[in-house]
């Protein structure tokens, strides 16, 4: 599902509660139990741990790990809560990316279109 | 800033909430607290977020709090803890007694 | 497609509209929003020559190597080896590349469970983990519960994991939010006298290096 394109969410806390904890801040909320299950991570998922790190690498630094930090804590509560990590990873990354300047908003969507249309296409 | 503080100094974390990246849980803040040890010195995490270079580097502290000042209705054993990685600008003096 | 951009690197791998090998071979459903943009990204990247097939594949091959075995060696060198453990514990990063593994930036801090203490860990803001020795961290580490919980009620969410602290052992969590990276050292269970490291690591799970489980001799009376 494709998430809204509008302005991020102004909705930095997570409850009227307690204003000034970030959505991000979860030490101490309530939760449930917590799911033992291990899944390992997709090809597509380690490949965005790995174009984050690539991007980070000492000698490089075109983006540092607070930045990617930072970027997951603005995109909003909606997303955040709906997302899963890597996708949050890679909405981080995408926001982060455009904000440098070193990808541009339209060309990404443009790629993702074209190649969408290519897998279709072709297949995997 | 302030004097740097030692292992066994007694502090207090600031109690504020200002908006951005910051690397001090909320539910932390406006809890006591002993320096446990003395990390090292490392750029400030709340301006690389920024792409600032974060310099001059801040002290870190690893500081201890006993479970049940952190959480008041804490039902584990009295001698548990939890050990925060904090900077030097979050912590107050909490000791009663003037510093030497 | 022509290639009008310079690339600092002439690899042989060029990628501008060709067929990628593909990425989950067994799986023909349509990739997601997400697996979609990560691939355009990387196409972007390399096509600026922001980034390398050959940095990218080599990182991969990297990541593949940070796996909980590589923590399991290193806790069972430490039983054995009290020098080693006397290292581990003083700079852990220079300790472990002694097994050739490089911590990066981060500084790998090993905390060393005793017969009063029982540490875990845990990343309430993200999830920062020891990745070089640990590999990625798993669901529940990065579950919103686990970030929620285990700061205030440590020993019931230890035990949902099956792991019971005893009340004259304290709980210590660490919250690793800075630029350490914690590492739990179990102690090493009776029963294993003169046992070789190998078998040793074969006790070490990942969920004990975290702090949510101790590791368990098979049969053990």
């Amino acid at each position: 599902m494709k998430p809204d394109d509008q302005e991020p969410d102004n909705t930095r806390f997570t409850s009227a509660r307690e204003p000034g904890r970030g959505y991000h801040d979860l030490g101490g909320l309530d939760g449930g139990q917590v799911d033992p299950a291990v899944t390992e991570a997709k090809p597509w998922e380690k490949l965005a741990v790995v174009i984050g790190n690539s991007l980070g690498a000492k000698g490089r630094r075109l983006i540092c790990t607070d930045e990617v930090r930072r970027t997951r804590e603005e995109m909003g509560a909606e997303l955040y809560n709906r997302l899963g990590y890597f996708e949050k990873g890679i909405e981080a990354l995408r926001r982060l990316l455009i904000e440098k300047g070193m990808i541009d908003a339209q060309e990404l969507e443009h790629r993702m279109a074209a190649l969408a249309r290519r897998i279709e296409e072709e297949g995997r | 800033m302030s004097e740097p503080f030692a292992p066994g100094d007694r502090v207090r974390v600031a109690r504020v909430h200002p908006p951005g990246h910051r690397r001090t849980p909320f539910y932390i803040r406006g809890k006591e607290g002993i320096i446990e040890r003395v990390c090292g010195e490392f750029a400030n995490p709340e301006e690389l977020g920024y792409g600032f270079d974060g310099l001059p580097k801040k002290r870190l502290y690893r500081v201890r709090f006993r479970q049940k000042d952190v959480w008041p209705d804490y039902a584990g054993d009295p001698g548990d803890t939890v050990d925060v990685d904090i900077y030097e600008h979050w912590l107050r003096s909490a000791n009663t007694k003037a510093r030497k | 497609m022509n290639d009008e951009h310079d690339h600092p690197a002439h690899d042989h791998e060029h990628h501008h509209g060709h067929a990628h090998p593909p990425l989950q071979p067994d799986d023909t459903s349509p990739p997601g929003h997400y697996e979609t943009m990560i691939l355009a990204m990387r196409d972007l990247l390399l096509d600026k020559g922001i980034l390398t097939a050959d940095q990218i594949r080599r990182g991969l091959e990297n990541l593949d190597s940070w796996q909980p075995s590589r923590g399991a060696e290193i806790v069972a060198r430490a039983w054995v080896d009290p020098e080693f453990k006397r290292r581990l514990l003083s700079d852990g990063n220079a300790a472990v590349a002694e097994f050739g593994i490089d911590m990066g930036s981060a500084r790998l801090t090993v905390v060393e469970n005793t017969e009063r203490v029982h540490n875990v860990i845990v990343c309430t803001l993200c999830s920062c983990y020891p990745r070089p020795v640990l590999g990625l961290p798993p669901d529940w580490y990065r579950s919103k519960n686990y970030r929620a919980r285990v700061v205030r009620e440590p020993r019931k969410v230890l035990s949902e994991f099956g792991t019971r602290i005893p009340d004259d052992v304290a709980v210590r969590v660490h919250d690793s939010l800075a630029d350490l990276r914690y590492l739990v050292l179990p102690r090493r269970p009776a029963g294993t006298d003169g046992w070789g490291e190998d078998a040793l690591a074969a006790l070490v799970t990942r969920d004990c290096m975290v702090g949510v489980a101790d590791p368990q001799v098979p049969n053990a009376r």
